[in-house]
């Protein structure tokens, strides 16, 4: 236990600064070792669950072997590396990946900040509870349980959209699910569905604390309704909406992947194969798997991501002065 | 609550719009699940000459009957059971007890770990390694491969390191000086403040387990299969439910099948979820404040 | 007296105890299974009951659905984690053979004394030659394949006889036949889509293509997904880019075009049998124990469906390629670290390929599915009078006839599960000119080329489908178009992985 600091050189024995650090140091220890005895067990969980993997990740260069464990067998440089650089469905997937999720935070970041704003407006306070209650919801829901619900009401033959369609314009059914022109406006969809009322929370607290005397000049200077919203609600959430912002970019690559592969399927895959489902199909998913390649894209676009969310804070601290981390 | 002062303007077009936007709203999130039961209702003639859209025809319990007469989706609703229940407990003592030393920020090596906590939300070992992992631990096909590995969530342990910080120290010092040691003072006094808390972070936690459906795909074996990678299973058509198995009249209602094991996967969510919508709002806020 | 009752008894007891203690404890061994969703798989088949009774052993199967039993196998061989005794329905073509050539899976020709059912089944059958195909670079087996003594005609194209008579139409021979068939169906019925698929375009693929004089696509031909073989030079050409496909895809594009095709291919079998039933469809790739079923649904009266000899079309009359050889018994190495491991082989062997057992996978347990008339087998009055036909309703009921399970097949006693239609069609199909071609042995790689031989095939594959999707949906123009996939294709590789396959066939 080495709770009293460092030294540099050789201490000599009796010297009485070093005697005092020592009982210093006994009296911490004593007094808190149970605190770390506390921490071993999570900490050394912690450490292999979350540190052995990202260790791991040296797999990217050196190559596999069947039955040799998680670490491989031989260093082979940058050659993974330069095989998936090469190849046109990485960046096929690398492509979709980022049009889908400039996409979805283009659509789906502005609409709950509305949403907040319009909830609030709302008078009736039980009508705006059962709305808050209501559009949580979705959030709870497994993507397994709204990709098959989708399928269900997309069906071309029995679904509920198709029929309604057939029945005003007589058009044959579409197969939505697996075309890949409706792939991104599902995605998009589905996820305002699932989070456009929970990611609104946090505008609605930012729109409840602030000052009601701000509001009341408004109203002796006559604005309407509207111009309060305008000049007083959206200017004074403006932090709350760029850190959320930030935050929002600092997590770009991210995207659901389980909804995705839920999604995918061969005919859409031109749009929906993205970084995460190629890694899964080169890999766990193929019966050739490709462990040291797959690693190889899964560390480039980790790295990538990790270079978004620190640039990112060093934004939000820059300009809100409030970094998130 | 809302500060505002009331407005008297009389807005009326503003208020019918907001008021349209947000029965909009009500019905988009609500309309996916009447669907889904008035078709998991409904009698397989009804649904093969499309006559069912958000009312259940000719009243029918025969997908249900189906579903219930299956073995393997009472095991597949046991294995999820056990996996929220168990999985929760293990995660919810995991992260207490990091939790309550990492909230003293006077503790040596505090801010280290923090650090590697924070970290490691923004970068890790990818899907392979983790699963490289997994596997070298002899942890596949075992019900460990879900109960261990996603125990310590950062987002969770943050919420509730937040948590502990905010409880008074005072309440901690008197214990001290009565002699309480501190895994005393966890368990007499943390824990009971805490409840609100452990109760955001349990469902949160308890909601990850219920919904999983990937990591059993790669980890479990098939009869370890949880109620959604049977759900998966049964939509994406590897599976077949009941005398779906069958040709003939009887296939049919696959339809009909699908949607009872949708709702009745997702019922104990739907039903339990008005009563705890606090915690989880509560969470989300705590959280928020430092991500 | 009293005495002498109790030695009696002592020893009546000893010796009615006897066969009990000489009885070993039955030998348990996992085994992974592929199931099958139109077949869910059941531990109390009559089948298996009798099995693990007959020969004292307690199989442990893992039924695994079929999307996903390459995953989980693969996942198990890399790692050596969580392996069964054995898993079956695998062959080490394409990637296997690299888990093999790791030391991931038993060289079971080295236990060839252990294994003396399958050697006298293989040698009964005469497939020594198309068992040898199977051995890897090293010259070993890695893998007890399945038996086929005749390749059957049990899959093609399958349509309404009635239709057929009711215009007078002649039994169709060519393709042009067929699409003045299904034409006049279209105009008889113009919301129709004559020519529907069970489970996806994949298998109209596979088994129509091999008239065009290729085979390319998903699980097709070669294994190679973009490439086919020259049965004339014997060697392997650019099958996606060649002049035949190209010709093949001209015909799939009008029939998509004009109406012929359903455009939702990948489907459930209920939505095949609901679109033959309502006579959306009249036509359907697909096996011939399904005709009773999809009869039975039917709500149009007087509807009889059969199955036709494969079409001639620019590259002959063929049916998909078959081996005599397929998917079998594969040993993960962790199974030779059983102190039994001897035992275990030697019963795997007598479950799946001893000549008792075979006849049990094949015809159920004897006096409860069948019983013998002379040599002749007769099926019970419920199967007999099953709607879903013999062969269906027996594998639902006794789990016979089970791809994956039944490692044995003689199409002499498979004839016996069908009807006498089944029989004359095949007889037909036996005497046409090679209708069914052989498969290409998968060429034995080493380690580094097989790696980049998967990683070109999974490319290549995946950009194909695309390519092949937008050309027959008309998304595309194959005339002005053609170029463009031709040089993608080269791009991404394919004349590089022709050259692979090429240096390293085995014909």
């Amino acid at each position: 236990m080495d709770a009293g600091g460092t030294q540099k050189g050789a201490p000599m024995k009796n010297d009485p600064l070093i005697h005092r650090r020592r009982l210093k140091a006994g009296r911490y220890f004593a007094n808190n070792w149970q605190l770390y005895v506390m921490m071993l067990v999570p900490l050394v969980y912690f450490l292999l669950f979350k540190y052995v993997p990202m260790f791991g990740n040296i797999l990217a260069f050196r190559r596999f072997r069947p039955l040799t464990g998680p670490f491989g067998v031989r260093w082979e440089g940058l050659r993974y590396f330069n095989q998936f650089l090469s190849q046109p469905d990485f960046w096929r997937a690398f492509r979709n990946t980022l049009t889908l999720a400039a996409m979805n935070l283009v659509i789906n970041f502005p609409i709950p900040i509305m949403f907040a704003i319009l909830l609030n407006e709302l008078r009736s306070l039980k009508f705006k509870k059962l709305v808050q209650t209501v559009s949580y919801m979705p959030r709870f829901v497994s993507t397994v349980v709204v990709i098959s619900i989708l399928t269900e009401m997309l069906s071309p033959s029995s679904g509920m959209l198709n029929r309604l369609i057939q029945q005003l314009t007589g058009q044959p059914g579409v197969f939505y699910m697996n075309e890949a022109a409706y792939f991104r406006p599902l995605y998009i969809l589905t996820d305002m569905w699932q989070y456009t009322g929970w990611s609104a929370i946090i505008y609605l607290a930012a729109i409840t604390g602030i000052n009601g005397d701000l509001f009341e000049a408004g109203r002796i200077d006559g604005a309407s309704r509207v111009q309060l919203i305008w000049y007083v609600t959206l200017p004074t959430i403006l932090p709350t909406i760029m850190v959320m912002f930030i935050l929002r970019v600092g997590h770009l690559l991210s995207l659901g992947f389980e909804k995705v592969l839920l999604m995918y399927t061969p005919s859409n895959s031109v749009v929906s194969d993205i970084i995460d489902t190629y890694v899964y199909r080169m890999s766990i998913a193929a019966t050739a798997p490709q462990y040291s390649y797959a690693t190889a894209i899964g560390l480039f676009s980790g790295v990538i991501g990790l270079i978004l969310v620190s640039s990112s804070n060093l934004l939000s601290r820059k300009l809100t002065g409030e970094s998130i981390y | 609550m809302n500060k505002k002062p009331r407005i008297k303007d009389n807005n009326l077009l503003l208020d019918a719009l907001i008021w349209v936007i947000m029965i909009f709203v009500l019905v988009a999130c609500v309309v996916p699940f009447l669907y889904i039961i008035a078709m998991s209702f409904s009698s397989s003639r009804a649904i093969l000459n499309n006559r069912v859209s958000l009312w259940p025809v000719e009243f029918s319990t025969e997908a249900y009957r189906q579903v219930f007469a299956y073995p393997n989706f009472f095991n597949a609703y046991g294995n999820t059971l056990f996996y929220t229940f168990f999985g929760t407990l293990i995660a919810l003592c995991m992260m207490l007890v990091f939790a309550y030393p990492l909230s003293k920020t006077r503790l040596k090596g505090q801010g280290i770990v923090m650090k590697l906590v924070v970290f490691s939300m923004f970068f890790g070992g990818g899907l392979v390694p983790n699963y490289l992992l997994i596997s070298s631990l002899r942890m596949t096909g075992t019900v460990f491969a879900i109960l261990l590995p996603f125990a310590i969530n950062q987002f969770n342990l943050i919420i509730l390191i937040n948590f502990i910080r905010s409880i008074p120290e005072e309440l901690e010092e008197a214990a001290r000086i009565d002699g309480m040691n501190y895994f005393g003072i966890l368990v007499r006094i943390i824990v009971p403040l805490s409840t609100a808390a452990l109760a955001t972070v349990g469902l949160y936690t308890a909601v990850f387990f219920w919904n999983d459906w990937f990591y059993s795909l790669i980890y479990l074996r098939s009869t370890q299969y949880p109620v959604m990678l049977l759900l998966r299973n049964i939509v994406n058509g590897t599976t077949m439910v009941g005398e779906a198995g069958g040709v003939g009249e009887k296939a049919f209602i696959a339809i009909a099948i699908k949607s009872a094991v949708i709702i009745t996967s997702t019922l104990p969510i739907i039903l339990l979820y008005p009563f705890l919508q606090k915690y989880f709002v509560k969470g989300m806020l705590i959280g928020a404040v430092k991500g | 007296m009293k005495k002498l009752v109790s030695l009696l008894l002592a020893i009546l007891m000893v010796l009615g105890l006897a066969p009990l203690a000489l009885m070993e404890e039955p030998i348990a061994i996992s085994l992974y299974y592929s199931d099958n969703a139109t077949l869910p798989f059941r531990q109390d088949w009559p089948v298996i009951q009798q099995l693990e009774k007959q020969y004292n052993v307690k199989l442990n199967f893992e039924p695994i659905p079929m999307a996903d039993y390459g995953t989980k196998a693969g996942l198990a061989l890399s790692t050596g984690e969580n392996t069964p005794d054995v898993m079956l329905y695998l062959s080490t073509g394409g990637a296997y053979a690299s888990y093999a050539l790791n030391g991931a899976i038993v060289p079971i020709s080295d236990y060839a004394e252990w294994t003396p059912h399958f050697n006298a089944r293989v040698e009964e059958m005469g497939l020594q030659q198309d068992v040898d195909l199977n051995r890897l670079s090293d010259g070993k087996l890695y893998f007890l394949p399945s038996l086929y003594d005749l390749p059957f005609y049990d899959g093609g194209l399958i349509m309404r006889e009635d239709y057929l008579k009711a215009k007078g139409f002649e039994p169709p021979k060519t393709f042009d036949d067929f699409y003045n068939i299904m034409k006049a169906y279209k105009e008889d019925f113009p919301d129709s889509y004559p020519l529907t698929s069970i489970v996806g375009l994949r298998v109209v693929q596979r088994m129509t293509m091999p008239s065009f004089g290729v085979s390319v696509g998903r699980n097709t031909g070669t294994g190679t997904g973009t490439l086919s073989w020259n049965y004339d030079t014997n060697e392997y050409f650019a099958g996606a880019i060649s002049d035949e496909y190209k010709a093949y895809i001209t015909f799939m594009a009008k029939l998509h075009a004009e109406g012929l095709l359903d455009p939702e291919l990948e489907q459930d079998n209920a939505s095949t049998a609901k679109k033959l039933a309502t006579g959306a469809a009249m036509a359907v790739y697909g096996y011939y124990d399904q005709i009773g079923g999809w009869e039975q649904a039917s709500e149009i009266e007087g509807l009889k469906l059969n199955m036709y000899p494969p079409l001639e079309g620019p590259g002959g009359a063929h049916h998909q390629p078959k081996s005599k050889t397929g998917g079998g018994l594969l040993f993960p190495i962790g199974v030779s670290k059983r102190a039994d491991f001897e035992q275990v082989v030697r019963k795997l062997d007598e479950v799946f390929y001893s000549e008792e057992a075979a006849k049990l996978w094949c015809f159920g347990v004897e006096g409860d599915s069948y019983t013998m008339d002379g040599d002749k087998v007769v099926y019970n009055d419920t199967i007999l009078g099953s709607a879903d036909g013999i062969y269906k309703y027996m594998q639902n009921a006794y789990g016979t006839g089970c791809a994956g399970l039944q490692n044995v097949w003689y199409l002499e006693n498979e004839l016996t599960k069908y009807d006498e239609n089944y029989a004359r069609i095949n007889a037909d199909v036996a005497a046409m000119d090679n209708a069914i071609q052989y498969t290409v042995p998968v060429p034995s790689f080493d380690d580094i080329t097989a790696e980049d031989a998967s990683l070109l095939q999974t490319t290549l594959l995946d950009a194909f489908n695309v390519w092949d999707d937008e050309f027959r949906t008309g998304k595309k123009s194959i005339e002005t178009d053609w170029d463009a996939f031709v040089q993608d294709m080269k791009d991404k590789g394919i004349e590089k992985f022709l050259e692979l396959y090429n240096a390293h066939k085995k014909l």
